[in-house]
């Protein structure tokens, strides 16, 4: 009995915080790419390019499209981040080569900030 | 530590190191998704055997796992340290201030709940600190990791029950 309403209580928790994030969360208008937690570049997303940035480990080339992001052409062994593919809000994160790439608005959407939240 | 239980211990972590090699060579769709198969070891070691037990498992099977893929020490391999004590940890302690209350789905699920909430902690505090992805990636975590923790608690509790079964049967012969 309490397995299922464990088992109900994580499903609805889990499933009540996706509908929220996605509610909350604005979509990205800015790309800013992070090597070793320092901001290296800033991109507007709706301005399709390519950029080759360095880690410590290796390098990897960044393409923003159509106003989404992605990965290509990865030096880490796993490409978990090329095969994250486009992403148009959050973040890829390459954890050997220490960079993120994270997607952000560059102005607060009015009161639907995470800020304006409480209880 | 008696010589019989060491040498359970080893066969434990045998199984449960079989597991996670098994685990690698299935297919996923995303990349970072693992079922934590393992852990159905983890958790028939706990209820069977108690958790000093259970945590030898986990730390031998994260040790000799991460020296056989080559991760030992890097980012993976914190990762999946940080995440196999704290869960052994959340379902040893669940498993003995109440014993009945769950059965091993309800242990699995807080296991997988609480190895996938300390992954995330440990990845933001130690590679990642930025916070949008962290919020982003939480739920969909949680999500996963519920329909993960249920399998394998559903396979731990078959697992539990043919083990006692089995030695039931064979103390009655005895």
């Amino acid at each position: 009995m309490a397995d299922r309403v464990l088992l109900a209580t994580l499903l609805l928790v889990s499933l009540l915080g996706i509908v929220f994030v996605n509610d909350v969360l604005p979509h990205g208008t800015e790309v800013s790419i992070e090597v070793e937690g320092k901001v290296m570049y800033r991109y507007p997303l709706d301005t399709d390019r390519s950029v080759k940035v360095e880690g410590p480990h290796g390098f990897l080339t960044v393409e923003i499209k159509n106003k989404k992001v992605r990965v290509i052409e990865a030096s880490c062994p796993n490409k978990l981040c090329e095969k994250q593919g486009w992403i148009s809000r959050g973040g890829i994160i390459c954890l050997p080569n220490r960079i993120s790439i994270v997607v952000r608005g560059n102005e607060k959407p009015e009161g639907r900030a995470l800020d304006a939240v409480t209880g | 530590m008696q010589s019989r239980d060491e040498y359970r211990i080893a066969l434990l972590a045998a199984y449960a190191l079989a597991l996670h090699g098994f685990e690698n060579l299935i297919p996923m769709p995303i990349p970072w998704l693992k079922i934590g198969l393992a852990n159905i070891i983890t958790l028939t070691t706990l209820v069977l055997f108690g958790f000093r037990q259970a945590m030898m498992v986990t730390l031998i099977r994260v040790t000799l796992a991460s020296i056989f893929i080559g991760s030992f020490l890097g980012p993976g391999f914190i990762l999946s340290m940080g995440g196999g004590i704290l869960g052994t940890l959340a379902m040893g302690i669940l498993v003995s201030v109440s014993p009945r209350l769950f059965g091993p789905v309800g242990v699995s699920l807080i296991g997988a709940f609480v190895h996938n909430m300390a992954q995330l902690f440990l990845a933001y505090v130690l590679f990642i600190q930025r916070i949008e992805p962290m919020i982003i990636i939480t739920p969909i975590l949680i999500l996963i990791g519920t329909m993960t923790g249920l399998v394998n608690g559903l396979a731990a509790d078959l697992l539990i029950r043919s083990l006692k079964k089995g030695s039931d049967t064979l103390q009655n012969t005895a």
